[in-house]
């Protein structure tokens, strides 16, 4: 709420530092945003009387001017503007000024001649020609002004107040209003409130003649006041509420305009004025709007209302957004004689759904959406009758409509002193608590204990002991509160749900070398493009974000290796040699589109790494060792993943599910993302792992006391054999004395025939009852060599 | 024969002396004490003494044998030494080049910051839950106390993904699951990811906050600022002093922001906390009865307080990071800054 401390000095006394002020506001919980004192905003400039216009010796397109500034002589200033006379009054940036734009002016010499400062355009000003007639012309402003040469320009255009801009919670729109400010201030200063006097003279006639009012949707139109004002005498409304207006942001229109918007800002109710000549069968009914009606607004675009709208209606339809917005022909002109004036309460939830459903938004809408105080309509429209009279804008007629089914009486909330205090903490007296509650206003007595507490209409937001604590805390003061420890056994707290399990798969990635990076949930829909992933996958059903930020964070990403490959991208295109990177979240699947439930989330893990030194098997050992501190010993099958190298990539296959599926990324998914360098990639299904997971407590096996023997084979076999069905073979053939397969040689080449690869393993035996004898060895060997046979595995000679 | 076993004995002392190495000392020990050495040569001719003389002469040539095998004994182990100091001498190497990494590996900052707030408010006694990220109208709102088109759902941004279905905006939610699936007493703590319109230096749409929660008998707001200032002195320092400032949240009741003293300055006013002193690290409050009510518990009989902490704001105090951006671009050159 932009305060003008001016104005908001009308209606409560300030005898502190505007510092104390604010701080003391921080405190009992209005936030300041700004404090702006209007008064800096420049610094030097005043009005001037153009004397004389000569031509500039040395130049066609400038001109000397003597300006008399008040001083004892005129000032000498060139301008090349072609729009300034001798007699004009201009506001002049003298030496050593600043301009609104922070721009410092000095004296100086234009082609030769000496300048004593510059005259301003409006622009140079910040001023539009909403702000100032003429502010807008191309060339110097022209001011109009009654008041002396040498007039400080801050004095013309109001800018001698500081606003003090409050941050409003959504808890207190009785706070968006200078009253609510003021009753706020009064309380924290201990001063008293001084409400505006209401008090008119009604003219005479009778409402009923001019205008007849009907409510046809009291729920979503609580109250509705009305009243009818006519002679209108349409003139500038007074100095000091334009300077309120302007101080506020608001722009002075006319008299009965400036009204509305006064009214507004005082007490916090929007008003509405309609031209009576426009109110089509003088009548005005509060309805809800039809199928199919239409409305246009005053900013001159055309709405198709629907049912649950609510509009001010007159004979022949909607003429009004209740709560939002007029329409075009019912607004006030400069020849409106006669006015219909509305003060209303409307639904807050259902302005709010209206203007977020037509999509505008306006001070009114804003302010009703928050929730209005019936009994301030009221209120506020006295408020503007009496400054009608005051004013002598028009003549109000006798009569007005204020249409309800009842308003609330005030509620009262009971409560004892000892309640709040356990709430706080703290041992409050209950006499306290009254006076702190009476200062804001709400009435209250403190008997036996017992608060009872009279709830004012324009605070809403009171239903009971919890609200009654925070009054009175946020005035007794926060800092009463001290810290205590919690009361309970203290026991260590436990990490539940699949945090261990996520904890644990980190600890062993970061152990791995592998550093952990954190990205959006949400990605771009293209992105499974991107993978060449197949039209009919289920990665395609992605969960699509109805509001995003952007097409890059348009879906719920249902993999995360794309998240991870740009990444690696950011990083390879800045220049970084090597990348070896993991991410642990969650990847999104609906059950189904468009999503009428949860989606499942399911933990997931992707890692990503290129640079020197990197390959398939750099990764496959990294997922083998996560999976051993799972105690898995997954089986590894080529994998059908269109965003990998089919050749040089595989799922980690157990118990019949794919834990995993990583390798090199496929030259034409490389190419989409602009990679140079060979990228290796993996997605971890760790729903999977974690549900697999082995965790019982490693069991001690005696080591052993016998010698092991060890031999090496060399092997030849077709190139395509996996080395896996070798060891398989080899471990079924050799039995239980055999301890360990180790291989350590794969080679293909000069010596070995074409599409045939040697293939060399060394075998450890041993046997737990004793050392084993050559015969033993030999036994087991022949059985090794009869499967390796039967798969076409020879000895290398 | 004395005389001559004398003067063996003390010119191969003496050549010893003078020997500086191996093989001039095996050399010596052939000449003085091998088979065909002089020393033997002497005891050779030992057969032409008479009886009386022969033990005393040999004891004469033994004690000679001994002092030479004593002193080449010793030149040898002197030798060797000498030998072994300047093989280590000349296997000396550069100690100032650097030393040789493994990969490294690291955790993200966020991660780091969690779990260091994690481990201290497990130390007291809050379980850590989880919850998901894509909820329901009524757990991120209704139950919050944040009813339909209720102005304060423009408190925060949301994301919407179907007629009830929202990017949670808060993990606030969570002390609804906590308070259905749980009674009291309840003390938890919620971290995750949150989700919120927003994108600028200091607004990340993808954020993650710590909501704790803690429902008993006799709970009041000086626990609540108890538990706080715990906390902040882990976190920024023993002297770190903690604010309460008035505020509003739809399921507290009261509500406050919590400041604590600044970590730059101490308090004094600087550039980090405008001049204030202060910098503004969670919101807080006493659980509303609302909500309490809403959950199936009696606010009557019981209290509670809820506290949200930002952990990109906590992590970049923390680490002195200036733009959230760098959190979410993974820079390898920004993680690498994170290896401790």
């Amino acid at each position: 709420m932009k305060t003008p401390l001016s104005w908001l000095k009308r209606y409560v006394d300030i005898d502190v530092p505007l510092d104390e002020l604010c701080n003391r506001m921080v405190l009992c919980g209005f936030e300041v945003d700004e404090v702006t004192d209007l008064s800096e905003t420049m610094e030097g400039v005043v009005t001037g009387i153009i004397q004389k216009i000569e031509k500039h010796p040395d130049a066609d397109k400038l001109v000397v001017c003597q300006i008399d500034v008040g001083g004892e002589r005129p000032l000498q200033i060139v301008t090349g503007a072609t729009n300034v006379f001798e007699g004009a009054m201009v506001p002049v940036a003298m030496h050593k000024s600043r301009l609104p734009n922070g721009q410092k002016i000095e004296k100086g010499k234009l082609r030769g001649v000496l300048s004593e400062g510059m005259l301003c355009s409006g622009e140079e000003l910040n001023l539009k020609e909403s702000d100032y007639p003429g502010a807008g012309v191309y060339g110097i402003l022209i001011l109009h002004e009654d008041c002396p040469a040498g007039t400080d320009l801050r004095d013309i255009l109001g800018l001698r107040d500081v606003i003090i801009d409050f941050a409003v919670t959504a808890n207190r729109p009785d706070c968006n209003s200078i009253i609510g400010i003021a009753r706020e201030v009064a309380a924290v200063l201990g001063k008293k409130l001084r409400m505006p006097e209401i008090g008119y003279t009604e003219k005479g006639g009778d409402i009923h003649e001019h205008i007849s009012v009907r409510v046809e949707d009291f729920d979503l139109c609580p109250r509705y006041w009305g009243a009818v004002v006519r002679n209108i005498r349409m003139a500038p409304s007074p100095k000091w509420m334009q300077e309120c207006l302007n101080a506020a942001g608001m722009r002075p229109i006319n008299n009965i305009v400036d009204i509305t918007n006064f009214v507004m800002l005082e007490t916090g109710q929007p008003m509405h004025a309609f031209d009576l000549r426009d109110v089509r069968g003088a009548q005005i009914i509060v309805r809800r709007a039809k199928a199919g009606e239409r409305i246009q607004t005053l900013d001159e675009k055309e709405y198709d209302l629907s049912e649950d709208m609510l509009v001010i209606a007159d004979a022949q339809g909607p003429s009004c957004l209740a709560g939002i917005m007029g329409s075009l022909n019912s607004e006030i002109k400069p020849d409106t004689k006669e006015i219909f004036f509305e003060s209303a309460k409307f639904r807050r939830d259902s302005v709010r759904h209206t203007a977020r459903e037509l999509g505008i938004r306006t001070e009114a809408s804003a302010r009703y959406e928050k929730g209005m105080d019936i009994m301030n309509a009221e209120f506020a429209m006295k408020r503007a009758l009496t400054l009608i009279d005051e004013l002598d804008a028009g003549d109000i007629v006798s009569g007005h409509y204020d249409l309800n089914q009842g308003l609330p009486a005030p509620r009262e909330i009971v409560v004892t002193a000892d309640a709040v205090n356990e709430l706080l903490g703290l041992s409050v007296p209950g006499e306290e608590m009254a006076r702190i509650l009476n200062s804001l206003e709400i009435p209250t007595t403190f008997e036996n204990g017992v608060l009872r507490a009279s709830i004012p209409s324009f605070r809403d937001d009171m239903e009971g002991r919890a609200d009654i604590a925070e009054e009175v805390i946020r005035e007794y003061g926060y800092e009463h509160i001290e810290g205590k420890p919690l009361l309970g056994a203290a026991t260590r707290g436990l990490k539940l749900g699949t945090r261990p399990d996520d904890d644990k798969v980190k600890s062993r990635l970061v152990s791995a070398g592998l550093r952990e990076i954190e990205t959006y949930s949400f990605i771009s829909a293209a992105a499974v493009d991107l993978l060449n992933l197949p039209a009919d996958d289920y990665r395609r059903q992605a969960v699509p974000i109805l509001n995003p930020l952007s097409e890059e964070t348009a879906v719920l990403r249902t993999q995360m290796v794309s998240s991870m490959l740009r990444v690696l991208s950011t990083n390879m295109s800045r220049k970084a040699p090597a990348a070896r990177l993991f991410e642990v979240a969650r990847r999104f699947l609906p059950h189904a589109l468009p999503m009428t439930e949860q989606p499942d989330e399911k933990p997931t893990a992707s890692i990503g790494i290129y640079g020197a030194g990197s390959d398939f098997f750099e990764l496959k050992g990294i997922l083998e060792g996560l999976f051993a501190a799972f105690r898995i010993k997954a089986v590894f099958e080529r994998s059908k993943e269109t965003y990998l190298h089919p050749g040089k990539s595989a799922d980690a296959i157990y118990e019949g599910e794919t834990l995993a599926s990583f390798g090199e990324l496929h030259p034409l998914v490389a190419a989409n993302y602009g990679f140079d360098q060979k990228v290796y990639v993996a997605e971890i299904y760790l729903d999977v792992l974690y549900r697999l997971a082995s965790r019982e407590v490693d069991l001690f096996a005696p080591l052993p006391k016998y010698p092991a023997v060890e031999r090496d084979l060399a092997l030849i076999c077709d190139q395509e054999l996996p080395a896996a069905s070798l060891e398989e073979a080899i471990r079924k053939g050799g039995g239980i004395i055999l301890e360990k397969v180790t291989l350590f040689d794969v080679y293909q080449g000069a010596q070995i025939e074409a599409g045939k690869k040697s293939v060399a393993y060394s075998l450890l035996f041993r046997s737990a009852d004793g050392t084993l004898t050559d015969k033993e060895i030999d036994t087991a060997l022949a059985g090794i060599f009869a499967n390796l046979n039967s798969i076409g595995a020879v000895l290398r000679t | 024969m004395r005389e001559q076993i004398e003067q063996i004995r003390r010119e191969a002392l003496e050549a010893l002396s003078k020997t500086n190495l191996p093989k001039d000392l095996e050399e010596l020990r052939v000449r003085y004490l091998g088979k065909k050495g002089a020393l033997t040569a002497i005891l050779k001719q030992m057969g032409g003494l008479s009886a009386e003389e022969r033990p005393k002469i040999g004891q004469l040539a033994n004690e000679a044998r001994q002092d030479i095998e004593k002193m080449l004994t010793e030149k040898a182990r002197e030798l060797k030494e000498k030998e072994l100091a300047l093989r280590l001498e000349k296997e000396k190497i550069d100690i100032t080049l650097p030393g040789k990494q493994p990969p490294k590996g690291s955790y993200h900052p966020l991660s780091l910051t969690l779990e260091a707030m994690l481990d201290i408010f497990r130390s007291m006694g809050f379980d850590i839950i989880d919850g998901p990220e894509v909820e329901t109208d009524y757990y991120n709102f209704e139950a919050l106390n944040v009813p339909k088109d209720h102005p304060a759902r423009d408190m925060q941004d949301t994301f919407y993904l179907g007629e009830n279905l929202v990017l949670r905006t808060q993990t606030s939610g969570m002390q609804i699951h906590a308070m259905e699936a749980r009674k009291p007493p309840i003390r938890v703590i919620a971290p995750g990811k949150t989700y919120r319109v927003d994108e600028d230096s200091t607004h990340s749409p993808m954020f993650h906050q710590i909501e704790g929660l803690v429902v008993d008998k006799g709970v009041d707001l000086c626990q609540l600022k108890g538990i706080l200032e715990q906390f902040a002195r882990e976190v920024y320092g023993p002297e770190t002093k903690v604010r309460f400032r008035p505020s509003f949240f739809p399921f507290t009741e009261p509500s406050v922001e919590v400041d604590v003293s600044c970590f730059s300055c101490g308090g004094k006013g600087c550039r980090t906390c405008k001049g204030t002193g202060w910098i503004e690290i969670l919101g807080a409050g006493m659980v509303h009865p609302h909500v309490l009510e809403q959950c199936g518990i009696d606010p009557n009989e019981y209290t509670g307080f809820a506290f949200g902490i930002g952990l990109e704001r906590l992590t970049m105090t923390r680490h002195k990071i200036t733009d959230i951006r760098l959190l979410f671009e993974n820079d390898v050159r920004f993680l690498e800054q994170f290896d401790k």
